[in-house]
């Protein structure tokens, strides 16, 4: 499989490039064009129960869809994500890595897709009660509002929870208010992320609720 | 005429060099500045779906009942235009051929360019979101606009796009508003409502990213009016 992120970083888009007899699994609504001879099918996300259970209690589309190459010729097709920012890439080669709502942008083959408990904390953040587990050996995109920086937690590290985008799992959350109750409602910092354990985190520049904080009061 | 994109592609504005006695029709709100002389008219799109009743329509489905028409004087002029969303502006020269538009990626046409609100597309039951079409024909420049920036597909043969994600193709393309998915539920299911297929030989042009898409994740989450 080839691929290709253009437009870094405002825009980043995903152009791949299906050999016969690949596959991609993508998240709902994520395909921009494609090759009219690529097959697509819809699938629940990690079976039907967990699939309905984060459906109503985490946020995020339900199904999955998988578009293969069953044709003797490559094939191409663009996925995108819905917030304008940048796109990354992880190998998994066995390892693991947890996403946020919202960041996953599609998989290849050989990767498991679970979801986990994420515990009441973050769904007071308003993160969801489920995260999502990628692990395996196969490919996962996800991407950002805004762009995307790295940071090799050593011991322990705070963020923003709208910020955060993934996380390897080997790193404990712990949501909480930033300062305490008055000081987390005066700051604007509202619910900060204790980060503890070693592992790479992934963080993007702006966030939603930022902006959804800023567009509220002017709507009229 | 002289065309100048500024900015591209994240936050793109079209410079253009007026010669006297020149004009410029464009989307009503797109001007962004200009030379104090040029003389600025407004009127109500022409064509099927044009004029009030069409304009009616086109205002329900988000889009404006008014385009801007700008003319130079009697000296040389500047007019900035630009679009509401971030994103890249595309030039498109048509010479006798015909480009059928996503009606919100119009942004401005040179008066050789009949623009025409050719059929009102169709209402996706799926997002709740209508598609309007503008077909543009005869010669001249069309500016076109987009929510991110702008990739051309050469299509030879089959090809899909999500209506989300049109700018504008070309009409030699024979072209089907269809669902991906062969069954309903999971045409439903798969977030991926309408696509276009394509068919034939023509270029498209498709914007990185899907104003409902980012406008349904923001709106979301903004209280009801």
């Amino acid at each position: 499989m080839k691929y290709d992120i253009r437009y870094k970083p405002s825009f980043a888009t995903l152009f791949l490039t299906l050999q016969p007899g690949e596959q991609i699994f993508a998240e709902a609504g994520a395909m921009a064009s494609m090759s009219g001879k690529l097959s697509m099918d819809t699938a629940f996300f990690g079976g039907l129960i967990p699939g309905l259970l984060k459906s109503f209690l985490g946020g995020e589309s339900l199904f999955l869809n998988e578009f293969s190459n069953k044709t003797q010729n490559p094939q191409e097709i663009v996925l995108t994500q819905s917030s304008v920012g940048d796109i990354t890439q992880i190998q998994l080669n066995g390892r693991e890595i947890c996403l946020q709502p919202g960041a996953y942008i599609a998989h290849t083959k050989g990767t498991k897709v679970q979801l986990q408990w994420a515990g009441f904390a973050s769904w007071f953040a308003g993160e969801g009660l489920f995260k999502l587990k990628l692990s395996g050996n196969g490919m996962v995109f996800f991407g950002a509002y805004g762009g995307l920086s790295t940071v090799d937690v050593q011991d322990s590290f705070v963020v923003d929870n709208g910020h955060l985008v993934a996380y390897e799992p080997s790193i404990k959350m712990n949501v909480g208010l930033s300062g305490g109750m008055v000081g987390s409602l005066t700051s604007g910092e509202g619910f900060i992320n204790r980060l503890e354990g070693r592992g790479k985190v992934y963080l993007q520049s702006r966030s939603v609720d930022g902006l959804v904080r800023f567009l509220r009061p002017k709507l009229r | 005429m002289k065309l100048e994109l500024l900015h591209q592609p994240d936050s793109a504005i079209a410079k253009v060099h007026m010669d006297p006695q020149e004009e410029l029709q464009a989307e009503a709100g797109a001007m962004v500045a200009m030379s104090s002389d040029i003389n600025v008219s407004t009127t109500l799109r022409k064509g099927k779906g044009g004029g009030v009743l069409g304009g009616l329509k086109r205002m329900v489905a988000g889009e404006s009942l008014f385009i801007s028409v700008f003319r130079s004087g009697n000296s040389a002029a500047e007019l900035y235009i630009a679009p509401k969303l971030m994103g890249d502006i595309l030039p498109y020269t048509l010479s006798g051929t015909e480009l059928v538009i996503q009606s919100t990626s119009y942004l401005a046409s040179t008066p050789g360019v009949q623009v025409d609100l050719g059929f009102t597309g169709f209402k996706s039951f799926l997002s709740g979101e209508s598609v309007f079409w503008l077909t543009a024909n005869g010669s001249g420049l069309v500016i076109l606009n987009a929510f991110g920036s702008i990739y051309e597909i050469d299509v030879d043969g089959d090809y899909v796009v999500d209506t989300g994600h049109i700018v504008a193709f070309e009409r030699t393309l024979d072209y089907d508003i269809t669902k991906v998915n062969k069954s309903w539920a999971g045409a439903f299911f798969s977030g991926e409502g309408f696509v276009c297929q394509f068919r034939g030989r023509g270029k498209v042009f498709c914007q990185t990213h899907n104003p409902g898409a980012f406008g349904r994740k923001i709106g979301g989450k903004l209280p009801p009016r």
